[in-house]
């Protein structure tokens, strides 16, 4: 491999400590790819203007530390790409909406924070959809971004620039944050390693808010050692953060080898050819010793409902600060009204606005016990559904999504469509449970190779488990 | 299908200025959208997070206060000492002041 940018995380860090390469030689290289491919796939709204200071500053802080005998944190002097959702101090973040407008970010995210401390280099912010809200990146205000593998098709979404720019080689790894899905499925559409925490693992302090029991930040790899990288160094409870979790905070599972398939969700709508590699994968799996044991989860065909209940419910609470009087866009009115109204309807794009009404609706009072109560309850029920099922297995699997990167525009006249994308992620989300996506081979569309991305789920707090089977899934594939 | 009364209330509940155009495509999409989360209507309340049986993982889910200490925020915390940030975020301000529509007026 000659190119710089195209190490992995962990191949780059060996090459730094053995003083084989600098901090700043691999900054190039990303801000030079960046250069030659950015301007068709649209992966970044903004690349930073220090990225090479930030890099000699790296260089200069592992030149001190082996001076001084101290080993180097494993991320120091990785370029790494960021969603535009996430706060740096001093730096526009605008969550991809026209209604953040000349925002500038009073204070770092926890993450960023850890990420600091760990000397990482920031490249710059991705694109997203907006808010986060959607699955495919076009619901940027500015503009979609394209699938590096596909440029006629999207790279998924919400977390899209941040997968695009890896999967192109433009970042080494990046940081996404997922709702419902928004880091697995653009994980397997590029054909990277995506993880969603445990809920609680990491820190929401900093991140813009869109369903404050549902999100949680992860990385975006190459690889799961990576992955776990970047997972072990942002990780840890947080006074910012009510909701963190200690690492003991679960009970520990001891690793075994059962994996559990929940075949009655497989049954219709998913591409056949998704299928066949999901088979394959799992035939691989069970040649390196795992057993493979058919699961019910009950509930689970209702998840994507019980989701779309709650997530908007939490979305039109979020988004209710955006209001043109503390900061960001200000349109003024006739009245007060006018004044939240005019700087809403213009700063918010369409599926922001949707969400936001739908929010509204399933939380008033004439509806509220029908859907939100409901949903609250049903969410309830899964979670003990999916503690069930993982105290015999040690993680569920599935596809990541039910086909391979879709066409740009095939799906954004439908919002319903576009939902249905989320089918297999969005338990994790409602559970709290950590999933991760890995890629199980490439599908032919059009003569090009797409990539399609494996699911497991583990227990709360066994992100262990899903980096085990994950590398075993992994080697199979080298 | 949910009428255009309807999407227009709730535009005015959420603060959101729609225009007439964008109201007859919300009163579809909305319909469609609730039309499938509707499934939740076949839910049965009983055995919800609140009753006994869950597991303390599971309990975890059940709101419970956190609380910190109430006290400024220390000298080198990630959040101490942004004022002047946060006010130069005010679309308009005087001094450290966010200038606001006045809301109170007399009674004509």
């Amino acid at each position: 491999m000659s190119n710089l940018n195209e190490l992995s995380i962990t191949e780059a860090s060996k090459k730094l400590k053995a003083g084989e390469i600098t901090s700043v030689d691999l900054a190039r290289a990303c801000l030079d790819e960046i250069k030659k491919r950015d301007i068709s796939l649209h992966a970044f709204l903004e690349v930073y203007g220090d990225v090479l200071e930030q890099a000699k500053a790296a260089d200069a802080k592992r030149a001190q530390n082996k001076k001084e005998g101290k080993e180097s944190h494993s991320l120091l002097g990785i370029p790494l790409a960021l969603k535009d959702n996430i706060l740096i101090e001093g730096r526009t973040v605008s969550a991809a909406s026209k209604i953040l407008e000349g925002y500038v970010a009073t204070f770092d995210a926890t993450i960023i924070t850890k990420l600091k401390e760990a000397g990482a280099v920031f490249l710059g912010r991705t694109n997203m959809d907006e808010f986060a809200h959607g699955g495919s990146t076009e619901n940027s205000a500015f503009g979609p971004t394209k699938n590096p593998h596909d440029e006629s098709r999207v790279p998924g979404g919400s977390s899209g620039g941040s997968a695009a720019a890896v999967a192109a080689h433009m970042a080494l790894g990046a940081l996404g944050t997922d709702t419902g899905g928004s880091i697995r499925e653009p994980a397997s559409f590029c054909g990277l390693v995506g993880l969603k925490p445990t809920y609680g693992a990491v820190s929401r302090s900093g991140l813009i808010a869109m369903g404050s029991s549902l999100d949680q930040a992860g990385p975006l790899a190459q690889t799961v050692a990576d992955a776990q990288l970047i997972f072990e160094t942002i990780r840890g409870k947080d006074a910012l953060d009510s909701t963190t979790i200690a690492p003991d905070t679960y009970p520990k599972k001891s690793l075994g080898k059962r994996i559990g398939v929940p075949r009655h969700l497989l049954k219709e709508g998913i591409d056949k050819d998704v299928l066949q590699k999901f088979d394959a994968a799992l035939d691989a799996l069970k040649t390196k010793g795992y057993e493979v044991v058919d699961v019910e989860l009950p509930l689970a065909g209702l998840a994507l409902a019980v989701y779309y209940v709650i997530m908007p419910a939490e979305v039109s609470a979020n988004l209710a600060r955006f209001d043109g009087v503390r900061y960001g866009l200000s349109h003024k009115g006739k009245t007060l009204f006018d004044d939240y109204a005019i700087s809403r309807g213009k700063g918010f794009g369409p599926e922001a606005r949707r969400r936001i009404m739908l929010g509204t609706y399933v939380l008033s009072a004439g509806y509220y016990d029908a859907y939100f109560g409901k949903a609250t309850a049903a969410r309830a029920q899964l979670r003990a559904d999916v503690e069930r099922v993982l105290k015999g297995v040690d993680v569920i699997v599935t596809p990541t999504a039910t086909s391979p990167a879709t066409k740009l525009g095939e799906k954004t006249d439908d919002p319903l469509a576009m939902y249905l994308m989320d089918i297999f992620t969005v338990t994790a989300n409602l559970t709290g449970n950590p999933a991760l996506s890995v890629p199980m081979g490439t599908v032919t569309r059009d003569g090009a190779h797409l990539p399609v991305g494996i699911q497991f789920m583990a227990a709360h707090g066994d992100e262990s488990a899903l980096f085990t089977i994950g590398k075993a899934i992994e080697a199979r594939q080298d | 299908m949910i009428s255009k009364e309807e999407v227009e209330q709730l535009a005015a509940l959420a603060r959101l200025e729609v225009t007439p155009a964008e109201v007859e495509g919300l009163q579809k999409d909305i319909s469609n959208i609730l039309g499938y989360v509707g499934q939740v209507a076949a839910v049965s309340l009983q055995g919800n997070a609140l009753t006994p049986g869950l597991s303390k993982a599971s309990s975890l889910m059940q709101p419970y206060n956190v609380l910190r200490p109430d006290v400024p925020r220390a000298v080198g915390d990630t959040m101490a000492g942004k004022e002047a940030e946060l006010v130069a975020a005010f679309p308009k301000h005087e001094g450290m002041f966010n200038i606001v529509r006045k809301i109170i007026q007399k009674d004509e």
